[in-house]
């Protein structure tokens, strides 16, 4: 997808910082302009990136995220997505495949406490 | 504001996995810390290099400069909004998706911008520039993940058999 990023994009591109349309890529909203920002300045890079980089990353997010999901869709059940199916196109990428399992142990033990927590209040 | 020393970057996300590794040794990690040991001795050292591993990311947290500690906190914190990505994907699928799933995909989706971010400072410094990261700095970073296998494109049709 960065291969088709060419220079007359970048010219186009509204330079003001704005969330509005991006002209040189598909005419899509910004959706993560903000988050995205905070997450690059975190992984490393300058406290105010430059936009245009910002938005290169969320057209690679983006296009990831529809990656995943259509071939998500193709295993498994298909035209579904279901959790084993990503951890199973993930298995292969160690960062990744931790990562997953690691969100969903948390998210289940989260849940059970909020449960417990409730329980032992409906009690009083 | 200072740029932070560099090498400390792989650290944090060697970190990152740190604090989320709780059973499996999955890293990457160096293979002697992947020892064969009967189940019971090897979750004991399961503990302790969890145990060690909490204890050296105290250290070094607390060894932080405020503008370190900064960039720590959105490092933890960024995230993608789940409605967001919710709707993405059910745009694509065309049916609803579990809570799990947005959950799984925006987790990955962070680690994997983080993997061009990491690319591009790197590029970035090998050119001799400095950040904030330049879209040729992105392109060059995708360039040379693509190359390595850890972009997925499947836009091209594998003709296997003709």
């Amino acid at each position: 997808m960065a291969d088709e990023e060419d220079e007359t994009g970048f010219d186009e591109e509204v330079d003001d910082g704005s969330s509005g349309v991006d002209v040189g890529h598909g005419k899509r909203k910004r959706l993560f302009s903000k988050e995205l920002r905070c997450m690059m300045y975190g992984f490393g890079d300058d406290q105010n990136p430059y936009t245009e980089s910002v938005d290169i990353l969320e057209d690679l997010v983006i296009e990831f995220i529809t990656e995943m999901t259509h071939k998500a869709m193709a295993i498994g059940r298909q035209g579904r997505v279901q959790v084993e199916d990503i951890v199973f196109l993930i298995r292969k990428d160690p960062r990744k495949f931790a990562r997953v399992k690691d969100l969903l142990t948390m998210n289940e033990e989260l849940k059970r406490a909020r449960k417990a927590f409730d329980e032992a209040n409906y009690g009083s | 504001f200072q740029t932070p020393n560099s090498k400390l970057w792989p650290h944090f996300m060697k970190c990152h996995q740190f604090s989320d590794i709780l059973h499996e040794g999955m890293s990457g990690q160096p293979s002697s810390k992947r020892l064969k040991v009967e189940p019971e001795k090897k979750k004991d050292k399961r503990q302790k290099v969890d145990e060690d591993e909490i204890q050296k990311m105290q250290v070094l947290v607390s060894s932080f400069s405020e503008e370190q500690l900064n960039r720590y906190e959105m490092y933890r914190r960024s995230a993608f909004p789940k409605a967001a990505i919710k709707r993405l994907i059910q745009s694509i699928t065309g049916s609803s998706v579990s809570q799990n799933v947005v959950i799984a995909m925006s987790g990955i989706a962070k680690v994997f911008a983080g993997e061009i971010v990491e690319e591009a400072l790197d590029v970035c410094e090998k050119w001799g520039d400095t950040p904030p990261l330049q879209p040729k700095h992105m392109r060059e970073a995708v360039r040379r993940l693509k190359s390595r296998d850890q972009i997925p494109n499947s836009k091209y049709k594998q003709i296997l058999f003709h």
